[in-house]
């Protein structure tokens, strides 16, 4: 999929394109807390938080194929899971690559690409991340 | 002590081209007419309407419709939580009377959604989960392949709830679904998100129901005999990594619940609970302890939670067969469990039932649900 000059669908987010791609969260100097989307202040502390990366490979923690009408210009049928992080303890909601959509199974290790898929809110095409099956060697 | 001193619920269907307002009037007049209690009595008003708002621009509805059954210069807060709005309208009403704010107040929760213009349901349309394509069925299918996944639990017991739900629905004359369904129709219905098929996911309809509670004072008056003995309301925990096979909101709200009202699972009749699909209702029976963690598939498949089983669950048909007009579910759930302690459920009494619990949930973030809310009633 192409579309780098496309706008991310939302600001902050993940960083890179292609397959290069790593999300960006966000960390409490004071607990150590991470949170993904990145918040501006520790919801526990109340302290500024710094922006760190969350890396881009994960694996599936549950998966679904939904198969109704698909909001946002998302493909029919198009599939999403929770995604355990590999470098922080943070389980994440993150769509799943269109064109592995039958093939997704807890457990499987996944990386972060991003791509032209869907409108955002106001209708224009833009770049959303998606994770896709690690390639195997 | 706060009793419950009236109840009255609408027909929910699909089918009805009526407003908001009537729906609610029809609701409130049925409530106090089943109280015997005039509206000048009524020192208080909590109405909830989820989706009046963003449909039609309607908005405090409660004024609107209130006046037409006489309710004036007295306190009226409209309520939106989502699928708890209901419910959580009884626990404003709840904590005013107990605390004598108000001898009686009146609960309302009213919704018309179908409308072509509904859409499906999603948590919030600016949230990054709703924008990265998080539907309310795929939380839920998320959370029954992991099910599945740790449990083994089945798509036939999963569809052995609807069988069951709809078998209940028949019973209820204001049930929008009335006729039987297999395990096998279930799950030859299309899929919705893998693996919850159409029947597993509750319908939308249009409806209201009331309630009317009041001060021991009144109940002795009146003759009323069903207490509310506890209602706890709490927002999720949110907790990362969410464990979308066990719902900690869920449980800890329900042992809430239970210490509030000195009771246990084991001392329960019936049960309401939110079966928005057919997961749902095995995670909450799971929570709310009619079974072990991780039993709720077998629990489903094995009749326990049929009527004249060993905890009938949802018989009144429960989202799934009832429908689900969202604002109305929570207090539909209490006016069921309120006929069941009076004993006038018709053909789908639970015989001799003296206490029941109602569960509802609203909301959806971060896998975790918003809003929770458990009420024990007995007599």
């Amino acid at each position: 999929m192409s579309g780098n000059n496309l706008p991310p669908f939302a600001e902050g987010i993940f960083t890179g394109d292609g397959t290069l791609v790593e999300l960006v969260g966000s960390r409490c100097p004071l607990c150590g807390a991470q949170h993904f989307p990145a918040r501006t202040h520790c919801p526990d502390d109340m302290a500024e938080t710094e922006a760190v990366s969350l890396g881009g490979s994960g694996t599936l923690y549950s998966a679904t194929v939904i198969r109704t009408k698909p909001p946002f210009g998302l493909p029919a049928p198009y599939a999403v899971g929770y995604v355990d992080l590999d470098a922080h303890p943070l389980r994440i909601f993150m769509l799943l690559d269109p064109a592995h959509t039958e093939d997704f199974r807890i457990g499987m290790p996944l990386a972060l690409k991003s791509g032209a898929l869907g409108v955002g809110l106001n209708g224009e095409p833009c770049i959303r991340p998606y994770f896709t099956p690690t390639l195997k060697d | 002590m706060v009793a419950i001193l009236g109840v009255g619920t609408t027909r929910f269907t699909q089918k009805i081209e009526r407003t908001i307002v009537s729906l609610g009037v029809e609701a409130a007049r049925l409530a106090l007419s089943d109280a015997g209690l005039a509206p000048t009595r009524i020192e208080g008003a909590f109405v909830a309407n989820a989706l009046g708002g963003m449909l039609f621009g309607d908005t405090t509805i409660g004024q609107t419709l209130l006046r037409d059954v006489g309710l004036r210069r007295l306190p009226i807060v409209n309520v939106e939580n989502a699928c708890t709005s209901g419910s959580s309208a009884l626990w404003l009403a709840w904590n005013a009377v107990s605390a004598g704010q108000m001898e009686a107040a009146l609960v309302l929760g009213v919704e018309r959604m179908c409308v072509p213009s509904l859409g499906l349901i999603n948590s919030g349309r600016t949230e990054i989960d709703t924008l990265l394509g998080l539907v309310t069925p795929a939380s839920f299918a998320l959370r029954a392949q992991r099910h599945m996944h740790e449990f083994g639990t089945t798509r036939e017991q999963m569809a052995a709830v609807v069988e069951k739900s709809r078998r209940h629905g028949a019973l209820n004359p204001n049930a929008l679904f009335q006729r039987a369904e297999t395990i096998a129709d279930v799950l030859a219905g299309p899929s919705v998100a893998d693996p919850l098929t159409r029947s597993e996911c509750c319908p939308i309809a249009d409806g209201a129901s009331a309630i009317v509670i009041g001060s021991d004072r009144l109940a002795r008056e009146l003759g009323a005999g069903v207490r509310i003995d506890s209602v706890v309301l709490a927002s999720g925990g949110y907790e990362n990594p969410a464990d979308l096979a066990r719902w900690d909101t869920d449980t800890e709200t329900a042992a809430a619940a239970y210490a509030r009202a000195g009771i246990g699972p084991e001392d329960l009749d019936l049960v309401e609970c939110h079966d928005a699909f057919s997961i749902a209702e095995i995670l909450h029976c799971e929570a709310l302890g009619l079974c072990a963690p991780g039993e709720g598939g077998p629990l489903a498949a094995s009749g326990a939670t049929s009527l004249g089983g060993r905890i009938p669950v949802n018989v009144s048909g429960g989202l799934i067969s009832r429908g689900h007009p969202v604002a109305a579910t929570g207090v539909a759930q209490i006016a069921e469990i309120a006929a069941h302690l009076r004993g006038t459920a018709g053909a789908r009494q639970v015989e001799g039932a003296k206490v029941g619990l109602a569960q509802c949930m609203g909301g959806d973030l971060a896998g975790d649900t918003k809003s929770c809310t458990v009420a024990v009633l007995s007599r």
